[in-house]
């Protein structure tokens, strides 16, 4: 009985430990509580029924399928940056930034075309109403690709944001909860964004988050004329090299500060 | 100016720790760890660097390596301040941790080597030709294909050492390369590191805890005890300083006499074999060997000098480490 009684006070000790993860725990579960509850309210001020259900499923698929490039860090790169590894990657004649910016943009890219290829051919097989449609014309696919190639560039640039994060605060967890959840909201994962009221278009479709995978969606569907798409790319881009900017900036900064724990 | 020139290096670290157990507050503390340490190095030298854990050897080599800047003081290796343009300089060095991982775990090891190419913008020739000539030294051939993780402790320092060699770098930082390794990967890697050293004049500072690894490797031996360098120079006049004591171990033909014997040797049998142990300087050597043959006719002897790492704590404790 006294092993469990130990461990049970050993771990208990930890836990306070971790007072900074604590805060942010508490703060990234009351922003949950916030965020949710704007989501059901967008849902019940907006008119759902107006959209045709298709494109609701078509939405729904293409967020599933390249959900990878959202929701996926690279564990090697977080235990990098937590244990000191890194110290080797700074022995390096390489800028980090750029070092890591290509393993992210790698690993998001691969990991989705692995996983969505294969999702997507089984969603166009689904009766409609449940499956994917088809794009709404050619130049629609194409620009959807271009722009679902500038997400992935904005999406690689956001991560990059939050490795710089985790090296200010070592513990990934709380930073990066809070991150993932905007992302997944503002990103249109858990509720397709064109569900939003149309209020609140102007602003949710302006953010970095839309750029990820709303806009290449809407592209496919057709809800962006094509007469947009210009428009629509250029804040992608926009956004891409803002992004990317503050990234460095941040980078740049951290390394100046940086030590490395222990032997 | 010498290759490498360090001058009155300073850095503290500030650690936050708990007043007392149970306590929520914290306390800042401020931990010197180096304090106005100072040497030099010529190219191609094989330097050991050695003293406790926390005495400041890792947070020289960070700095010298460009990872860390000091809080005051000045380095320059090769005329480069190593934290000032890191990027360029750290083309011109090695590092090897050992026990951080360089090389891609899940990938085979020539993956890795090739992306280092890259890194470094070795043109193809001399890659081929650089890998090669490390391949046959380290005995790496058959692993080049193999997956980092399946390769043995061994296998993987050497293929580390490889990896941080390939850019042929001018200095060459090793942090216990031989940590955790069987005595034959022990032995072979310090042939390699000799054979470096030897043919590519490749400067080379290496921490360690083995005692061993300095004394097969190193000419010169620096140690540092709470941030500060305490001593610099060879490894036989370093130990000769706190090496007062020897070891003689004698098998007599029958049973000796040893009332003949001065006392406090400190004398112990094992069945036939006596020991004893006596200080040279006290009591010179070729003076006891006439004692011992007084007592009796010697078959065998051998006089053994202390165990060099009960040396090395011998020194701490007197340098108050």
């Amino acid at each position: 009985m006294r092993a469990y009684l130990s461990v049970f006070r050993l771990r208990r000790r930890l836990e306070t430990q971790y007072r900074g993860a604590a805060l942010g725990g508490i703060i990234c579960q009351v922003f949950f509580g916030l965020i949710l509850i704007a989501l059901y309210r967008a849902l019940y001020a907006g008119k759902p029924q107006a959209l045709p259900f298709p494109h609701v499923a078509t939405y729904v698929w293409l967020q599933q399928a390249f959900f990878r490039m959202l929701l996926a860090s690279d564990a090697d790169l977080m235990d990098k940056i937590r244990t000191g590894g890194i110290a080797c990657d700074l022995c390096r004649p390489v800028n980090l930034y750029g070092f890591y910016y290509a393993r992210i943009l790698a690993q998001k890219l691969m990991g989705s075309l692995l996983r969505g290829v294969p999702m997507l051919v089984f969603a166009a097989l689904l009766p409609e109403g449940w499956g994917i449609a088809p794009p709404a014309s050619l130049p629609a696919l194409l620009l959807s690709l271009a722009a679902l190639a500038l997400g992935l560039g904005c999406v690689s640039a956001l991560e990059n944001i939050t490795m710089a994060f985790t090296m200010r605060t070592l513990d990934f967890r709380g930073m990066q909860a809070m991150l993932n959840l905007l992302m997944m909201v503002l990103s249109g994962n858990i509720l397709p964004l064109t569900l939003f009221p149309d209020s609140w278009q102007p602003v949710i479709t302006a953010l970095p988050y839309a750029q990820l995978l709303d806009a290449p969606i809407r592209l496919y569907t057709g809800e962006y004329a094509l007469s947009r798409a210009g428009g629509i790319l250029l804040i992608q881009a926009a956004w891409t090299a803002a992004l990317i900017l503050l990234g460095l900036a941040m980078w740049h900064k951290n390394q100046r500060r940086m030590i490395i724990q222990g032997g | 100016m010498s290759y490498i020139h360090v001058q009155g290096l300073n850095k503290r670290f500030i650690v936050r720790r708990k007043r007392e157990k149970g306590s929520l507050l914290r306390e800042k503390q401020v931990i010197p760890a180096l304090r106005d340490v100072s040497f030099d190095i010529e190219e191609g030298e094989l330097v050991g660097y050695i003293g406790p854990n926390g005495a400041g050897k890792s947070t020289t080599v960070k700095i010298l390596s460009g990872i860390l800047t000091p809080d005051s003081g000045e380095a320059a290796v090769g005329g480069r301040v190593p934290w000032k343009d890191r990027k360029e300089y750290v083309k011109h060095i090695g590092v090897v941790f050992g026990q951080r991982m360089q090389l891609w775990w899940d990938v085979p090891v020539q993956d890795s080597y090739d992306l280092l190419r890259d890194i470094y913008r070795i043109p193809e020739d001399a890659y081929r030709q650089r890998l090669n000539e490390l391949t046959e030294a380290l005995d790496l051939g058959p692993l080049l294909r193999t997956p980092l993780r399946l390769l043995s402790l061994g296998q993987r320092m050497r293929a580390e050492l490889c990896g941080s060699l390939l850019h042929r770098p001018r200095l060459l930082f090793l942090d216990e390369p031989t940590i955790g390794l069987d005595a034959v990967s022990k032995l072979a890697l310090r042939d390699f590191l000799r054979w470096e050293n030897r043919e590519n004049r490749t400067t080379i500072l290496l921490t360690t805890h083995d005692m061993e690894d300095i004394a097969a490797l190193c000419p010169r031996v620096m140690v540092l005890g709470h941030g500060q360098k305490l001593y610099d120079g060879g490894l036989s006049a370093l130990l000769s300083r706190f090496d007062r004591t020897r070891t003689v171990t004698v098998r007599y033909d029958g049973e000796p006499d040893l009332s003949v014997l001065p006392a406090g040797l400190g004398i112990s049998r094992e069945g036939e074999l006596v020991r004893l142990s006596y200080e040279p300087e006290t009591l010179p050597t070729p003076d006891l060997l006439g004692l011992l043959q007084k007592a009796g006719a010697i078959r065998e002897m051998t006089v053994q000098p202390q165990n060099i790492d009960r040396l090395i704590a011998d020194m701490y404790r007197e340098m108050d480490l």
